[in-house]
């Protein structure tokens, strides 16, 4: 069992097979716990949110995922806009953080609940990376000298 | 990549869509609804919610006209994350054919209806 600090990790979802609230927060903290000890997401995430601003962050977190998951409507924001100014942020790292993602859902949920979370997971993915990474001209041919 | 509001919002304009949107991409016209696709995760929250079942991924065949139509009026109508009543008429035009000849380019009230107040102007700065 991975070591959470702050975060109760042997504590496992009431019912595998069911989302809730509490199913998310579960998810939500022990996934940022990975993120934040992990060898390449951490350092980013660590440069990005000071210490202090963690639980706000995790309790921004927990309302995402329930507007995703449960259409609670909780979360309004901008995300293309909060990843903008990140520093250090590749596409490779978005990978990685779909592993992590993939790995903890499957910690806590049957697959029916893995799949519709990485459904999710990976079409945000995506659409945050065309935001942030894709440039037009890079379609076109260079026009000629 | 982004979902798409199509041609059963028209004269439909349930809203459902907007409660649930995480990001807040939606913008009112006079009839229609339209999603910004630079703004739209693609998160697809709002696909079931749509009573009208108006709403597709961009990557369904056939919707250049409404990609294209949602992109131009995002620009101009005013964003709307808060629900009202739908139009009196909304079921009765729930699936009928060819709703684009309703269509209206003028822009709905959007939430900020109270924010077309002029502002005061500001107040004199204070002589030193």
């Amino acid at each position: 069992m991975t070591s959470c600090p702050g975060v109760d990790c042997a504590q496992a979802p009431p019912d595998p097979t069911q989302l809730s609230e509490d199913a998310i927060r579960l998810l939500v903290d022990r996934f940022y716990a990975k993120v934040r000890q992990d060898e390449e997401l951490g350092p980013i995430f660590a440069g990005a949110i000071a210490e202090d601003a963690w639980p706000a962050h995790l309790a921004t977190m927990r309302d995402f995922w329930s507007s995703i998951m449960l259409t609670s409507g909780r979360y309004h924001g901008n995300p293309v806009a909060a990843h903008r100014p990140v520093e250090g942020i590749t596409p490779a790292l978005f990978e990685r953080w779909l592993a992590l993602f993939a790995e903890t859902c499957a910690e806590l949920f049957d697959q029916a609940i893995v799949a519709a979370f990485m459904d999710k997971a990976r079409r945000i993915a995506t659409s945050l990376q065309l935001a942030l990474f894709y440039k037009p001209e890079h379609d076109r041919p260079r026009a000629a000298p | 990549m982004t979902f798409v509001v199509t041609e059963n919002c028209i004269k439909c304009k349930y809203m459902d869509c907007v409660e649930v949107c995480p990001v807040d991409c939606f913008y009112e016209g006079e009839n229609m609804l339209v999603i910004h696709p630079d703004e739209c995760i693609d998160c697809g929250v709002c696909e079931p919610e749509c009573p009208a079942e108006a709403i597709f991924a961009d990557t369904e065949p056939g919707l250049e006209k409404w990609l294209k139509l949602n992109a131009e009026y995002a620009e101009t109508w005013p964003n709307i994350a808060v629900k009202r009543a739908a139009p009196p008429d909304a079921d009765a035009f729930n699936g009928t054919p060819d709703k684009f000849q309703y269509f209206s380019p003028a822009p709905g009230q959007g939430d900020g209806a109270e924010e077309t107040q002029p502002t005061p102007p500001p107040e004199p700065a204070p002589q030193p």
